[in-house]
């Protein structure tokens, strides 16, 4: 497990923001970090949807169990933490 | 004593050059400092200032400015204006002060650099009173706050700030060193004086003494005044040096200058300027709001000047027009919520009226600004403050080194604009900063922004704590909210009576 640095853009949220996360951490909980720094701060919550997280603009989502050492991300990329059904 | 009139003999003192014999030519103006880019001397005595001045006029003039602004100081000072102003107003003052003064000096040496390497005698000529006019901006916004450092220390960053790791600082170092400091004489004529000082310094210092008058600091609107008036007069000296340029054959040089000064002096005034008219300058005293500021003194006044140079309106024209809705309200709302890494105390201007101003003057302002707003007025109005205080950094721009802001709420569109060049990862909060690194990256690529010196290790401890320390910012600095969250209350108030 290592510190690993991405750089959060949050549905709702004006600012992109710098979240470390974990690369044992799995996207639920890089989706968790990143609402942290957001949600009930300028993004009201949204109890009845489940986060998922993509690369910047990606049309897919990833795994939700999937973690962030087999995600192939460069430090400091970009990720969109986007509201979900599922 | 007879004396010739100026239109006489001015002509001819101000295009004489002398004859160099103990040196070259190009070890008397080198190339890297005059920029004079294969263009002989000849067509740079044609170099024709339209403002035209001798020296002893521009003493007396000086003189007569000063008298003038410090005159009032005097005057007003037993009038204890600072003691009664409006919080948001102080605001206002403090944040201009820290940005500008120090950087009049920096520009002084601009000026000095065209004075001596400038090959077009005009342009010396004009500059050397340049040189002094910066110095004199420098002192004056220096002299001014120094009285109020009893009232509090953040009036201390007028000269502080520039020396420090704030994050604004290293914002507005990153560009007047790109502009003013790393150029030869003739970019710094362009990108100094033509596209930053003729449409930004204008709005910065007309825009601000109209509000000041209104607030009723008539003091500070004496002293931006006179400054302006310097600005209009040493601002003229980029558009002759642009004649110049493309007669002779750089036309598409001469517009890449421009276009990379106008939209660095466009972002570093979102976060300036934006949020000092649309937000900290009390609702009643507004004259006009940040956008209509711009669309008079930047968009018409820029197309109307580049169209009579024969020149194009930026490729970013569109883009800059549709950001005047959108990036000023994020600068505002991101200085207002990492409000403890700024030397002023931001304004929230949340309140119910000023969010209907906000909404008359952008419309779809509450739907999409004010959803960000709403989180932030519950979590005060419920003891939560809090959650309206950062844990993090923002993401910065490796361009403007600002945060990479967009439209949140129900119309959600924030973008990243990425580049990989040389392995390294860069970050951009627009096509146009990403552009502007692209047209040089030898120039930009060593820079470290705030996250990039935060990740490598240079910020101890590597928290927000120790970011603020990086920054400089003691007890009685940190910024908070200029009115107490009186804002907020007022909006339980409301609810309350209904």
């Amino acid at each position: 497990m290592a510190a690993f640095p991405i750089n959060s853009n949050f549905q709702g949220d004006f600012v992109m923001q710098l979240v470390p996360v974990d690369t044992d951490d799995t996207m639920d909980q890089v989706a968790e970090k990143c609402a942290y720094h957001s949600v009930n701060r300028r993004v009201a919550p949204q109890p009845d949807k489940v986060m998922r997280v993509r690369l910047h603009n990606a049309s897919e989502s990833f795994p939700r169990d999937m973690k962030v050492s087999d995600a192939n991300w460069r430090p400091t990329e970009t990720l969109d933490i986007i509201f979900a059904d599922q | 004593m007879y004396q010739i009139p100026r239109a006489e003999w001015y002509d001819l003192t101000r295009a004489t050059n002398w004859t160099y014999s103990y040196v070259t030519e190009d070890e008397m103006f080198p190339e890297e400092m005059s920029g004079s880019r294969g263009i002989p001397i000849e067509e740079w005595e044609t170099y024709d200032e339209p403002y035209k001045v001798s020296y002893p006029e521009y003493v007396a003039i000086q003189r007569e400015k000063d008298a003038g602004a410090y005159s009032v100081k005097a005057a007003l000072e037993r009038d204890a204006y600072v003691d009664r102003a409006d919080p948001g107003w102080i605001s206002t003052m403090i944040a201009h002060y820290g940005a500008i003064a120090v950087n009049e000096y920096a520009a002084s040496l601009a000026e000095a650099r065209m004075a001596r390497f400038s090959k077009a005698p005009g342009n010396r000529n004009m500059a050397t009173f340049g040189t002094l006019d910066e110095n004199r901006h420098g002192q004056i916004q220096l002299f001014f706050p120094h009285a109020n450092i009893k009232r509090s220390h953040q009036w201390d960053w007028a000269h502080k700030a520039m020396h420090t790791n704030d994050w604004a600082a290293i914002a507005a170092r990153s560009f007047f060193d790109d502009i003013m400091l790393s150029r030869d004489a003739i970019a710094v004529s362009i990108m100094l004086t033509f596209g930053f000082e003729t449409g930004f310094t204008n709005m910065q210092f007309l825009g601000l003494a109209a509000d000041a008058s209104e607030a009723g600091d008539h003091t500070f609107a004496s002293l931006i005044s006179s400054v302006q008036t310097d600005e209009a007069r040493h601002a003229q000296q980029g558009g002759p040096s642009l004649k110049i340029l493309i007669a002779n054959g750089h036309k598409e040089e001469a517009q890449k200058l421009i276009d990379v000064s106008i939209w660095r002096a466009w972002k570093l005034f979102s976060v300036l300027t934006g949020p000092i008219m649309d937000y900290y300058t009390p609702l009643e005293h507004r004259s006009q709001s940040f956008k209509e500021f711009m669309v008079e003194w930047i968009i018409i006044q820029f197309e109307r000047q580049l169209a009579d140079l024969g020149l194009d309106a930026p490729w970013f024209w569109e883009d800059l027009t549709n950001d005047l809705d959108v990036t000023h309200h994020g600068m505002h709302l991101g200085v207002w919520y990492w409000r403890p890494t700024v030397w002023w105390n931001p304004a929230a201007g949340a309140s119910p009226e000023d969010r209907e101003w906000l909404e008359e003057k952008y419309p779809g302002w509450n739907k999409t600004w004010g959803k960000c707003w709403d989180v932030i007025t519950d979590n005060l109005n419920n003891g939560r403050e809090d959650l309206t205080l950062p844990e993090t950094l923002p993401y910065v721009c490796n361009m403007s080194q600002l945060p990479i802001v967009g439209t949140p709420g129900n119309e959600w569109n924030v973008q990243d604009f990425p580049l990989e060049f040389e392995g390294r990862l860069y970050h951009f909060g627009s096509k146009a900063d990403r552009w502007c690194f692209e047209q040089d990256p030898e120039r930009y690529k060593e820079h470290q922004s705030l996250i990039d010196r935060f990740l490598s290790g240079q910020i101890q401890p590597a928290d927000l704590p120790g970011a603020l320390a990086y920054m400089g910012l003691g007890p009685g600095e940190m910024g908070k909210d200029a009115h107490d969250y009186a804002w907020a209350a007022a909006f339980k108030k409301q609810a309350e009576v209904a």
